[in-house]
C-alpha cells in the first residue's frame, strides 16, 4: 500500500528545506471526491495532498506549464519542482527529458506505484453507479477500488472500473523517479492492442465510415492538444500563431504566409488534424489516455495513438518513455528497418 | 465515371537521386503518363509526412516519396530517417481508411529513368479505378 503519509513528509521536508520551489500533487477538488492536480507552495499546505483512485491527471503537463511559465519571468526561481508522477506520468517525464525539453536537475519526481490497481475511468464510474453521489473512493486489497455511497461501501475488481489504459499498462509503477512509495508489482496486463486490432479487422470502407462518423464531431477545440505533455511545441502547424495577420501585414505577404489546414472543423480538415497529431506523437505519447478523457465528444482518440505504439514496436521494437537515455523513435534508424513498402 | 478519372500525383523527389532520375526519364525520351506533379526537395529524409498530408488535402490522388538507395543518400543517411517516418504513415492513412495505394515510396537513382517511368504508370494504373480521392481533400 502506498503510504500517504510518508509522501507528505518527503513533500513537506523538501518545502521546508527550500530544495523545491514547489510540489505538484493531487488535491481534493470542488466536485466531491475528485482529485484536481495543485501547486503546493506553502509547507503547511502540504497536507492537502492526496492519493486515490481519482489521481487521474497526468501531472508532467504542469512541469511543461512550468518551464514555459519560467521561460516568460525575469528572474524565475531556479529551484527544482518536486512532482508526484504515476508510471505513465513518469514514462512522459523521461520523454520530456529525452528530447532535452527539460534536464533531470529541474525534477523531483515523487514516484508512485499504481501496485495492481490504476486510476478509475470517471465514465464507467459514474455510469456503474447510475450518477449516484459518490461519498468516498479509496484502494481496497488486490487493487480493488472500495466507494463509499449512501454510508454504504461498494466493492469494485479493478476491470470493472479502472481506466482502459490502467488495465493495459505494461508498467504500472515509475520508470524514473527520486523517492518511490508503494510497492512495485508487476501485474498481468490485459492485451494491450484489442481494439486496434479490432478496427484492423474491418474492410476499408467500414473503417473509413467508422472514422468520418467519430471525426465529423470533433469540434477543433483542441482540448486534446492543451492536455498532452507531449504536445509542447511553441507553435502548432494546425494554427500557426507566428504567421499572425498584424495590421502591417501587406496582402501580398498574407497570400504568401503557410495555411497548412482550416480551422473551420470540417471534415477534411479534422482528419488531417488527428493525423498530423498522431504522427507528430508518435513514439512519444505514453498513453496516458488524458487527450481521450478531455474531449468534450467522447472521441475515442486514444485509438489512433495506439496504433501508432504498437507499430512502433512491431517494426521498430521501440516503446515510449521507457528510457530518457535512449535516442527517440525518429532520431535514430537501423539497417534493418523494415521497407518492404518500397519499391 | 471511376474509369474516367485521371489521378493527380504529387512527388516529392529528392533533388539528387530521383529528381535527377526523372529527368533521365526526360533527356532519354521516356514516355510516361503526365498525372505527375512533381516537387523537388533536397532529400528524401526532409519530407515531412504534414507535406504528405497537405498533398492530399490539397487536392492529390495519390502522393509518391522517392529518393536515393540506401548508402546513396547525398546526406548520408536522410533516406533512412524518411524510411521509418513513412513506414509509420504507411500504416496509419489505411488505418482510418484511406486505400493504401494512395501513398507509396520508392527509391531511384539518378540513373533509374525506366524505373521511374515505370512506378509512374503503375501508380496511374493503381489510382485509376479508385477514383478521385475524397477523404482527406478540403473543400467537398
Ligand atoms: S478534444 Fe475532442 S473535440 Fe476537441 S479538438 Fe480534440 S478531438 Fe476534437
Ligand atoms: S497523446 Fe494523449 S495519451 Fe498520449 S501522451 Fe498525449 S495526452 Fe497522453
Ligand atoms: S539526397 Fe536523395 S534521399 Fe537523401
Amino acid at each position: 500500500m502506498v503510504d500517504l503519509e510518508r509522501i507528505k513528509d518527503e513533500a513537506r521536508r523538501l518545502l521546508k528545506e527550500g530544495e523545491v520551489r514547489g510540489v505538484i500533487g493531487y488535491v481534493q477538488g470542488p466536485k466531491g471526491v475528485w482529485a484536481v492536480p495543485a501547486l503546493i507552495q506553502n509547507p503547511d499546505d502540504v497536507d492537502r495532498l492526496i492519493w486515490n483512485p481519482t489521481c487521474i491527471h497526468n501531472l508532467s503537463l504542469f512541469v511543461v506549464e512550468e518551464k514555459k511559465d519560467q521561460a516568460r519571468q525575469k528572474e524565475p526561481d531556479k529551484r527544482p519542482l518536486a512532482v508526484v508522477v504515476k508510471g505513465c506520468d513518469s514514462r512522459a517525464i523521461n520523454v520530456l527529458l529525452q528530447e532535452k525539453f527539460i534536464e533531470r536537475e529541474e525534477v523531483i519526481l515523487l514516484g508512485i506505484s499504481c501496485e495492481n490497481s490504476g486510476v478509475v475511468d470517471q465514465k464507467k464510474l459514474v455510469s456503474l453507479l447510475h450518477g449516484q453521489k459518490i461519498e468516498d473512493i479509496v484502494y481496497g486489497d488486490n487493487g480493488h477500488i472500495v466507494v463509499a455511497i449512501n454510508g454504504e461501501r461498494r466493492v469494485f475488481a479493478p476491470d470493472e472500473v479502472l481506466a482502459d489504459r490502467c488495465l493495459e499498462c505494461r508498467a504500472n509503477f515509475p520508470v524514473i523517479s527520486d523517492y518511490f512509495f508503494g510497492e512495485k508489482i508487476e501485474r498481468e496486463s490485459a492485451p494491450s492492442f484489442t481494439q486496434v486490432e479490432e478496427i484492423e479487422k474491418m474492410r476499408l470502407e467500414e473503417r473509413r465510415r467508422f472514422w468520418e462518423k467519430e471525426m465529423a464531431r470533433c469540434l477543433r477545440c483542441y482540448a486534446c492538444r492543451s492536455v498532452c505533455p507531449m504536445c509542447y511545441c511553441a507553435e502548432c502547424v494546425v494554427d500557426p500563431i507566428s504567421f499572425a495577420v498584424e495590421p502591417t501585414t501587406s496582402a501580398e505577404e498574407k497570400a504568401k504566409k503557410i495555411k497548412w489546414i482550416e480551422k473551420s472543423p470540417l471534415l477534411s480538415e479534422n482528419f488531417v488534424y488527428h493525423l498530423v497529431r498522431a504522427i507528430h506523437l508518435a513514439g512519444r505519447c505514453v498513453d496516458c489516455g488524458e487527450c481521450e478523457r478531455v474531449c468534450p465528444e467522447g472521441i475515442p482518440i486514444r485509438l489512433l495513438n495506439k496504433k501508432l505504439e504498437r507499430e512502433a514496436l512491431r517494426l521498430f521494437n521501440y516503446v515510449a518513455g521507457m528510457d530518457s537515455q535512449a535516442p527517440s523513435l525518429f532520431s535514430t534508424f537501423k539497417e534493418t528497418d523494415p521497407e518492404d513498402f518500397i519499391r | 465515371m471511376n474509369s474516367e478519372h485521371e489521378p493527380r500525383i504529387v512527388a516529392f523527389l529528392c533533388k539528387w537521386c530521383s529528381s535527377a532520375g526523372s529527368d533521365m526519364a526526360g533527356v532519354s525520351r521516356l514516355e510516361y503518363p503526365p498525372n505527375v506533379i512533381p516537387i523537388t526537395v533536397m532529400c528524401s529524409g526532409s519530407v515531412s509526412p504534414l507535406y504528405i498530408l497537405s498533398a492530399f488535402n490539397l487536392g492529390a490522388d495519390g502522393v509518391l516519396v522517392s529518393g536515393c538507395h540506401p548508402g546513396d543518400c547525398h546526406y548520408i543517411k536522410g533516406n533512412m530517417y524518411a524510411r521509418r517516418r513513412m513506414a509509420l504513415l504507411k500504416e496509419l492513412l489505411p488505418y482510418i481508411g484511406l486505400e493504401p495505394e494512395r501513398f507509396q515510396m520508392s527509391w531511384v537513382s539518378a540513373a533509374e529513368g525506366l524505373k521511374f517511368t515505370q512506378i509512374i504508370k503503375e501508380f496511374v494504373e493503381q489510382l485509376k479505378p479508385l477514383g478521385p480521392q475524397t477523404q482527406l481533400r478540403r473543400y467537398l
